[in-house]
């Protein structure tokens, strides 16, 4: 995931913010793939949508990841 | 202890209002593009408005868009089984089934979540529940059924994120629960504020003293409007404060809260929610401190986008500033005052039944009550309200019976009430939405 550097209101983020985006855009990849075991990919999507609520508080993003 | 932030988003919950503004204008264009793409029930709304997304430009803009109603709800259902066409995702991409509670008597409305739809439920009450201080350090009791309402589900699994040991009582009975209170000691109980009072009663019966045996903090109460005096009423039986909550099965979670500074209202999250107050004949905004219907825009779930959809709720909008909490989110003074066509006309007079509720809940002795409307002679409207007193208050009734009439009276410009005594157990109990009005008249 390329790095942002910007809140959805156009607001410099932390580092704090960079890395959870950076957490959610990994766990959001994974959520896509097909390969997984069932036991990674359910438990990879819980994570996600958790990651997702973080970074959607924070208005880091605001959109429906898909793939929950 | 952990030195924990009285917000759980001190980012969003004392930003200024420009920047809030700003956030939720930023959503509502991206949930009415989705909503447009994906959803036909909208597309097909916004056509016939002859409303396209772009046209969202400000946050007054939103009053372009038409209202969404449960009746257009409920037809989409009925045409295109189960779910219509307001759903944006296939029924396979769901892990969450649920209903309207059915108390209004019509077809409930069907509801699905995604996982992340069930996850930002949980967050919203999260929104809440800290607010009134809850924390992971706490034993939380719900005393609730967990069936196909949603109810206090997300509260539960809002618990379960927090980090509070969570005691789900399923199918237990009144008296097996208030065991359990006692057994377990929990510092927050979780109910209908009608069925706080319940299991109050019930604890009173067993010769369980719930102020002095348990260490309830928090009472958190959701499902139905709860007044002043039922409130105090609540913490003088459970020794904790009594936070009120109030969301709906339409958008699955909570949409306002009352803080623990207990500012006389609900903070609405306003973050995640567009709550506009219009008047229900003009549709025009209705300013702070006047009551209107709430008309909700919900960001959260994806599954069912619900934009200006009217919830019949009355409420009264008052400024943030009416708090002192930090927060930089508007309240609705009192909560959810009732429903927009709750009012009852009795002889020229309007009669509110929560407001009746407020007063009859003034009277500790009564246990239970009904307001009952007739016609006499086919002509003359009356009013009865027929009290159930506490089984150690039947003694009393001599002295409440004219009080509580001229009560009622001075509080309804002059209205003449009648006031009947029930027997014991006579009137019904509730553990969900109560139901103390029978309207009589056109049987």
């Amino acid at each position: 995931m390329t790095q942002i550097d910007l809140d959805v209101l156009g607001r410099p983020i932390d580092a704090t913010e960079q890395e959870l985006l950076r957490i959610y855009g990994d766990l959001k990849s994974l959520s896509e793939r097909t390969d997984l075991a069932p036991c990674a990919l359910m438990n990879v999507r819980q994570a996600m949508v958790m990651l997702w609520n973080a970074c959607c508080d924070l208005d880091l993003v605001f959109e429906e990841p898909e793939h929950d | 202890m952990a030195d924990w932030s009285r917000y759980w988003n001190p980012k969003n919950e004392t930003m200024s209002r420009d920047e809030l503004q700003a956030l939720q204008l930023f959503k509502l264009q991206k949930h009415v593009e989705r909503a447009w793409h994906k959803s036909p029930f909208h597309r097909r709304l916004y056509e016939t408005a002859g409303v396209t997304p772009d046209q969202i430009q400000s946050l007054d803009d939103i009053r372009r868009l038409p209202f969404m109603t449960r009746e257009d709800w409920m037809a989409c259902q009925a045409e295109q089984p189960l779910f219509g066409d307001l759903i944006t995702r296939p029924r396979e991409e769901a892990i969450r089934y649920h209903l309207t509670s059915g108390t209004s008597g019509r077809q409930p409305l069907r509801v699905l979540d995604s996982r992340k739809d069930w996850s930002w439920i949980a967050e919203m009450w999260c929104y809440g529940f800290w607010g009134i201080g809850v924390r992971p350090t706490d034993t939380v009791f719900f005393a609730f059924s967990y069936g196909s309402f949603i109810g206090f589900w997300g509260a539960h699994y809002c618990c379960e994120k927090i980090g509070s040991l969570v005691i789900p009582s399923g199918n237990m009975t009144t008296e097996q629960r208030v065991k359990q209170i006692a057994e377990m000691k929990p510092t927050v109980v979780c109910a209908t504020p009608t069925y706080a009072l319940r299991m109050g009663q019930c604890a009173e019966q067993m010769g369980i003293d719930l102020k002095k045996e348990c260490n309830v903090r928090r009472v958190v109460i959701s499902g139905e409007p709860a007044s002043d005096p039922v409130k105090r009423l609540i913490e003088n039986m459970w020794g904790g404060k009594a936070c009120d909550t109030a969301g709906m099965t339409e958008i699955g979670t909570i949409m306002i809260f009352e803080a623990d500074n207990q500012p006389g209202g609900t903070h609405i999250i306003e973050d995640n929610f567009i709550e506009e107050v219009l008047d229900p004949e003009t549709n025009e905004p209705v300013p702070y401190g006047e009551k209107g219907e709430r008309v909700v825009t919900s960001f959260g779930r994806g599954f069912i986008p619900l934009i200006r959809y009217r919830t019949k709720d009355l409420v009264c909008k008052v400024p943030h500033t009416t708090s002192d909490c930090g927060r930089t989110w508007d309240l609705y003074e009192g909560g959810i005052l009732g429903r927009v066509d709750d009012m009852k006309l009795i002889r020229g007079t309007n009669v509110y039944p929560r407001a009746v509720e407020a007063i009859v809940r003034e009277y500790p002795e009564v246990e239970e009550f009904q307001i009952i409307l007739t016609r006499e002679d086919n002509i003359r409207d009356e009013i009865t309200v027929k009290v159930e007193l506490a089984p150690d208050k039947e003694a009393t009734w001599n002295d409440l019976h004219p009080k509580l009439g001229k009560d009622l009276a001075d509080n309804h410009e002059g209205l003449r009430f009648n006031v009947a005594k029930a027997d014991q157990g006579e009137l019904p109990r509730f553990e969900l939405k109560a139901k103390r009005l029978q309207d009589l008249r056109d049987q």
